[in-house]
């Protein structure tokens, strides 16, 4: 039984093979239908499934791919004509066969589809054309893996039914026996060959000799020696076709690999992608440390190796899980035919690009979404016959499909000389459904109005028809795309046609991106979506309408913080200075305003799990080298998320300059005094007490850092003692100079420290004044005063 | 000879029959506090317990998801039990532990006050969950009694249910 099981895997990975290349030869045969080579390779295909069924037992796909083959043995003997009509019943018999395949794929049984009807109506051509003798097919069952590409089954005519029964036994019987050499053959090399059954048969030899001698024949591509047939002629037609053989085997070198170990090489390639942004990172903090170290140039070489084999290594893997996306488009020649002739429209597809390679997982993604954008193009888009004529347009109407790369991208691009969109329409549709509201309707520009047809329950068709008008299809496209990071853009202009362009990143699993960070956030952009990074002066930023704009040379560009984005605490921002990352999608632009830019880095892209899956604006995460976690930003999501996010870049430019807003009296500016003694904390709070600000006090440098990282008060300024438990002064002023927030905030050292080595320790860490202790009320003032700008004068506040 | 030998192995029976009997009865859990209480999870639903480490914030999340970290190359959920129950937020001390749990599903780190005990309760010392807890939403799969403590008992698949 398990010896059966592995004969129909077999069977089965080879006739999907097969079929995969079968419709597209079945469409292009129709308009050619004189090409013998197309017509010997489709014939081929229906004779090898037949061949391989009657052995496996499979009655009812013999009995149906015999039939088929008949008629197609007809047609290659220039007896029968393929005109459309025959087509359509070959597709048919092609249809169910497939359809038998997939039962004898899920059940091991080819049961339960009806064939009959067809098989008659492959019959009746058969017949309706020639009158053949029906020996002729019955015969031809038999011959079940020879080489028959050439042969000419009349030889068998002659036979008498009993002959050809006793020749069906023999050849059985040495099928199997040739079969179990070869398997055993295979497991004994160790490899894995693809099988062709009518290509590599030694069947003499395999019954003659032990098949360990077989292992060269069958692990090596060379042609098999010829086997002794059955009739002259027949072996006369397999040493012809030995010598086609070597043409064959040498075209496709391939080891079939099952896709998880790809996926697991892959993950691995990812670990060690971010094994190796760590090692770089360490080897700069090494390289910091130790400068002019003899061992630092070996750690260099070493480490350069290493980031450069791993980079060619995951490329390496990428490739290995590369295909080309004409597995996808080949599907679609036939469905075009299908679907213009279900519509009574003339359509022809033009593919091109179809050697664009795509990563294996996007190319099964991206199946769906065509075939109902293509659908839609074939009903929506072309127009009818007559619709087309009075137009002036050419009767057939033409659909391009074409995909190529653009940079980190492939591009897929559809098109179609139909009608066009009429945006205004979408809208009145759109509203009709309830699928927008008339005022949404109002702002909506022509492109966001095209983007109707892709939300749910949206639909132009008047009719549900078998086609298309269940408003389900291109809500699949988009969710589809979306899952793929993909970018949707149409263009349409009426009576013209519309191209639809899919955007889909090469890859999904690693990518390049720009890491920014916000306060102590930090957030990795995909580089594909970055046009740009401009760093400006605060004052370039306008408000118009309650949104932040900046002019980027001649356009205006609308601005968005990332804090607001991401709910960040702005505890201090008082740089003069702000970066913009120019973010581009589709047709939209936007500028992300962010603190820092901290460059350019690989990066693998890694779930989050279902617990945060979906995040507005979040794409992902990832591990950086120091091993912390990093968020991928969305950017189409982020770029919704602006419309409606407040701008504060406004208050934040006012914010900026005084440290907390606007101060409109004197309490609202905050002073922290931190002093480990009372006394002296009194002293300062009643010398202080006259101004009228806010004092807020702290025991010790710790305690400080705390108040200040809770983000609860905006301070303007710190009076800071030296002498302190826990942590001492110095310690604390270039703790908070850490921070990029406080770089402005005013650090005002009191101390009875005198000496100048501890002033200008006071300066290396950061203080900008130096106040010494005693000091009188006054001058304690005047210093506070003067580091906090403050502007109200003593009587306003008395 | 025969005899004793008998012996021996009746006796080595005995020691594993009830074993054996006794092993579907048992349920192994982990105790640990979080305020003032003490809770617990199956044993199995633990994929380990690590001390806190680094971890990154989530925008648009409940302030009791603390956000993700890296548990050796894998992105992982944070939630504060603490803050999930409505209590009080509190640094982290010492004793502060994530727990990371796990279902067919999902994995996720929780951030516990402090471990107590592994704990061995026999089933019929397990009571459904209060009455007045919800049924549909309580997070509480029982009530176990062990000498003079009360322990809860947490359904894990509630706990790493998206909830927001």
């Amino acid at each position: 039984m398990d010896e059966f099981q592995e004969i129909l895997q077999d069977f089965l990975i080879e006739s999907f093979e097969l079929i995969e290349q079968l419709d597209q030869d079945l469409v292009e045969l129709e308009s050619s239908p004189e090409d013998l080579d197309l017509l010997n390779r489709i014939f081929r295909v229906a004779h090898t499934v037949k061949g391989a069924s009657s052995f496996l037992n499979f009655d009812v796909l013999t009995h149906l791919t015999h039939h088929m083959e008949d008629v197609l043995n007809k047609a290659r003997h220039g007896e029968l004509l393929l005109d459309a009509n025959i087509m359509d019943v070959v597709l048919e018999s092609i249809d169910l066969m497939k359809s038998l395949l997939h039962t004898i794929r899920d059940t091991s049984k080819d049961e339960g589809i009806e064939v009959e009807t067809c098989v008659i109506r492959l019959t009746a051509i058969a017949n309706g054309d020639s009158p053949a003798d029906v020996a002729v097919p019955e015969a031809a069952a038999p011959v079940v893996d020879e080489a028959v590409v050439e042969e000419d089954d009349l030889d068998y005519a002659n036979m008498s039914d009993d002959d050809v029964e006793a020749e069906i036994q023999r050849l059985l019987e040495e099928r199997q026996a040739s079969d179990k050499a070869k398997r055993e053959a295979k497991i004994a090399a160790g490899e894995d060959v693809p099988q062709m059954p009518d290509a590599d048969a030694p069947a003499e030899e395999a019954k003659a000799e032990e098949p360990a001698s077989e292992e060269p024949s069958a692990a090596t591509p060379p042609p098999p020696p010829p086997k002794a047939a059955p009739t002259p002629v027949a072996k006369e037609k397999v040493e012809k076709k030995a010598k086609e053989a070597p043409v064959a085997t040498t075209v496709e070198q391939t080891i079939r690999v099952d896709v998880k170990r790809l996926d697991h090489l892959m993950n691995l390639i990812g670990e060690l992608v971010l094994g190796k942004n760590r090692l770089i990172k360490i080897n700069d903090d090494v390289e910091e440390r130790y400068e002019g170290e003899e061992f630092l140039e070996e750690l260099n070489q070493v480490v350069s190796i290493v980031s450069l084999v791993t980079t060619d290594l995951q490329i390496a893997v990428m490739k290995t899980r590369m295909l080309p996306i004409g597995k996808v488009f080949n599907k679609f020649p036939r469905m075009i035919r299908d679907l213009s002739r279900e519509l009574g429209k003339k359509i022809e597809l033009e593919i091109s690009g179809e050697e664009t390679e795509l990563d294996k997982s996007i190319v099964e993604e991206i199946g769906d979404p065509l075939v109902h954008i293509i659908r839609n193009s074939c009903d929506h888009g072309v127009e009818s016959i007559e619709r087309r004529v009075e137009a002036g347009k050419p009767e057939t109407g033409i659909i391009g499909l074409k995909a190529y790369n653009e940079g980190n991208h492939i591009v897929i691009q559809i098109t179609d000389d139909g009608a066009g969109m009429d945006p205004d329409r979408l809208k009145m549709i759109a509203i009709d459904k309830g699928v927008i509201s008339e005022k949404e309707a109002d702002l909506m520009g022509d492109k966001e109005a095209f983007g109707l047809i892709f939300r749910p329950g949206f639909s132009t068709a008047a009719a549900v028809t078998n086609v298309s008008g269940r408003g389900v299809g291109m809500d699949v496209v988009k969710t589809n795309i979306e899952k793929l990071n993909g970018i949707i853009d149409i263009e349409s202009e009426l009576e013209k046609g519309t191209v639809m362009k899919l955007k889909i990143p090469l890859t999904l699993a690693i990518i390049q991106a720009l890491l920014v960070g916000v306060q102590e956030e930090y957030y990795a952009i995909p580089l594909a979506s970055v046009l740009e990074t401009v760093r400006i002066n605060k004052d370039e930023i306008y408000t118009v309408e309650n949104r932040s704009v900046m002019r980027l040379r001649d356009e205006v560009l609308s601005l968005v913080h990332i804090a607001d984005i991401f709910e960040v605490d702005r505890i201090f921002d008082s740089s003069e200075h702000a970066y913009v990352v120019v973010l581009g999608l589709a047709e939209t632009k936007i500028g992300l305003i962010v603190d820092t830019l901290v460059g350019q880095e690989e990066i693998v892209i890694k779930s989050m799990g279902e617990y945060l899956h979906g995040m507005e604006g979040i794409a992902g995460a990832t591990i950086r080298g120091d091993g912390g976690v990093t968020l991928i930003v969305d950017v189409a999501a982020l770029m919704h998320m602006a419309k409606t996010v407040k701008s504060s870049a406004s208050s934040e430019a006012g914010s900026s300059a005084g440290g907390a807003g606007t101060k409109t009296q004197p309490s609202d500016y905050k002073v922290m005094i931190i002093d480990d003694s009372k006394t002296d904390r009194k002293i300062m709070t009643t010398s202080l007490k006259s101004l009228g600000i806010t004092l807020i006090e702290a025991t010790d440098g710790v305690e400080a850092l705390n108040i200040l990282k809770s983000g609860e008060h905006y301070f303007d300024a710190l009076l800071i003692d030296i002498e302190m438990p826990r942590m001492d002064g110095y310690t604390l002023a270039s703790e908070i100079k850490k921070y990029n927030k406080y770089k402005n905030l005013p650090l005002i050292a009191v101390t009875s420290r005198t000496g100048k080595a501890d002033r200008m320790r006071g300066v290396e860490s950061g203080m900008v004044e130096y106040i010494t202790k005693p000091y009188s009320p006054d001058y304690l003032q005047n210093v506070v005063k003067r580091n906090i700008k403050f502007s109200f004068s003593e009587e306003s506040v008395s | 000879m025969s005899e004793k030998l008998q012996d021996i192995i009746n006796k080595q029976q005995d020691q594993i029959n009830p074993g054996e009997e006794n092993m579907d009865d048992i349920v192994q859990l982990v105790g640990f506090i979080i305020g003032e209480e003490e809770f617990s999870v199956p044993i199995l639903s633990i994929q380990e317990i690590i001390k806190p480490i680094e971890w990154t914030r989530v925008p648009q999340t409940p302030e009791y998801v603390l956000g993700v970290f890296n548990l050796r190359g894998t992105v992982i959920p944070l939630i504060d039990l603490r803050l999930k129950f409505g209590l009080k937020s509190e640094n982290m001390t010492d004793n502060t532990r994530f727990m990371v749990m796990k279902n067919a599903t999902e994995t996720a780190g929780f951030v516990i006050d402090r471990l107590t005990e592994a704990i061995r309760l026999k089933k019929h010392e397990i009571g459904p969950a209060p009455e007045t807890a919800m049924q549909e939403k309580t997070m509480i799969e029982g009530v176990g009694k062990q000498n003079d403590k009360i322990l809860t008992i947490l359904k894990v698949d509630k706990l790493l249910e998206r909830d927001f």
